[in-house]
């Protein structure tokens, strides 16, 4: 997962239960993480503090900072969109790569996962950079 | 700031806002039009709803119906696209294909995609619904890639095996894709960018996948 990578990049201690569990508190060990946690969980259920968690994420990032988080999850709002609805498989280094935390974090139970299952999508072609192949 | 964040950002939206009421692949403008004003009744339509909250979406009596504009099942799948993607299935998608073609499926898909970030995000920043714009006339394009075949997801995508999965799920429809990718790039990915784990802007980059991975968590999407 990119948070996880990236996070390491940084020295972060990354906690990706409470990132993923709007159940459990806490900053997942990044920087404002509380608060860009209560809004992205807030704008995608379109709750009642959403108002007040971007008022919150403002005071601690700033306006740019509450625009960037606003576009990130526009994106994936999107991008869950496309992956669900054209049954897209997880790539094959993804889904080696990622079993152990996929399973621990019960990603595992998405109703996507059955479009993975067996998977035999050719890998993509070998890259100097495995995270910019994503999207380039 | 090494960037404009807000010119890139809003420049993405205003760019995918226009896109969905202009002629697509196979879709005119007043098509893609009406699905994207499906796509807002799919947050509070009744039907949606009670199949998001039963334990199957299939054990809910009724169907959507067709509009002036949308077949029946056009508006079907716009609607279990919009209110919950997490539970599709791939007989679902077949059986909506078998109407459809493959081709409106997936520019469908793309629509309900984009039309979710583009009003996510007014959401998001508290500005509230924008108006649906005038549709544009012309006719679709009408082209389907010569280069797609089964790569393993539900629908024809692009055989060429330079990208992850997610960066070719619209490939079978270039018009579509490219709004798409437009959208994606400007409020995500960030082109060659994308590749530098250490973005230092307004958010760092841990800090942008953060909201990613709680987004896709609250969204169960298994990729």
């Amino acid at each position: 997962m990119l948070l996880s990578v990236s996070g390491e990049k940084y020295g972060y201690e990354v906690d990706l239960d409470v990132a993923m569990d709007s159940s459990l508190d806490g900053d997942a060990g990044v920087p404002h993480g509380v608060e860009l946690l209560a809004f992205a969980t807030a704008a995608n259920q379109r709750s009642a503090d959403l108002a007040a968690t971007r008022e919150a994420l403002r005071a601690a990032v700033g306006d740019e900072g509450v625009l960037e988080a606003a576009a990130t999850v526009a994106a994936f709002n999107g991008l869950v969109r496309v992956a669900d609805g054209t049954g897209i498989q997880l790539d094959p280094s993804m889904l080696s790569s990622t079993a152990d935390t996929r399973e621990a974090l019960g990603i595992e139970e998405f109703g996507g996962a059955a479009n993975s299952a067996g998977a035999a999508t050719a890998a993509r072609r070998s890259s100097d950079n495995e995270v910019l192949a994503l999207f380039d | 700031m090494d960037d404009n964040a807000s010119h890139r950002v809003r420049s993405a939206i205003e760019f995918a806002r226009a896109a969905l009421v202009e002629p697509g692949d196979w879709l005119s403008g007043a098509q893609r039009r009406a699905a994207w004003m499906e796509c807002r009744d799919a947050r509070t339509n009744e039907l949606d709803e009670a199949r998001k909250a039963a334990i199957s979406p299939a054990a809910v009596d009724g169907a959507h119906t067709a509009t002036d504009e949308l077949s029946a099942e056009a508006v079907e799948v716009v609607h279990r696209v919009s209110s919950d993607p997490g539970r599709l299935t791939r007989a679902w998608a077949a059986e909506m294909m078998a109407v459809l073609g493959d081709a409106k499926y997936t520019e469908l898909v793309g629509i309900a995609a984009t039309a979710a970030a583009v009003d996510a995000f007014d959401h998001a920043i508290g500005a509230g619904e924008s108006p649906i714009p005038a549709s544009v006339d012309g006719a679709p394009a009408e082209e389907r890639p010569t280069d797609v075949g089964d790569v393993g997801a539900w629908v024809p995508q692009t055989l060429e095996a330079q990208n992850a999965n997610v960066s070719r799920t619209l490939s079978l429809v270039p018009v579509s894709n490219r709004a798409w990718r437009g959208l994606v790039d400007g409020l995500y990915s960030r082109g060659m960018e994308f590749g530098n784990l250490t973005w230092d802007r307004a958010l760092n980059r841990p800090q942008v996948e953060l909201v990613a991975a709680r987004t896709t968590a609250e969204l169960e999407c298994f990729y």
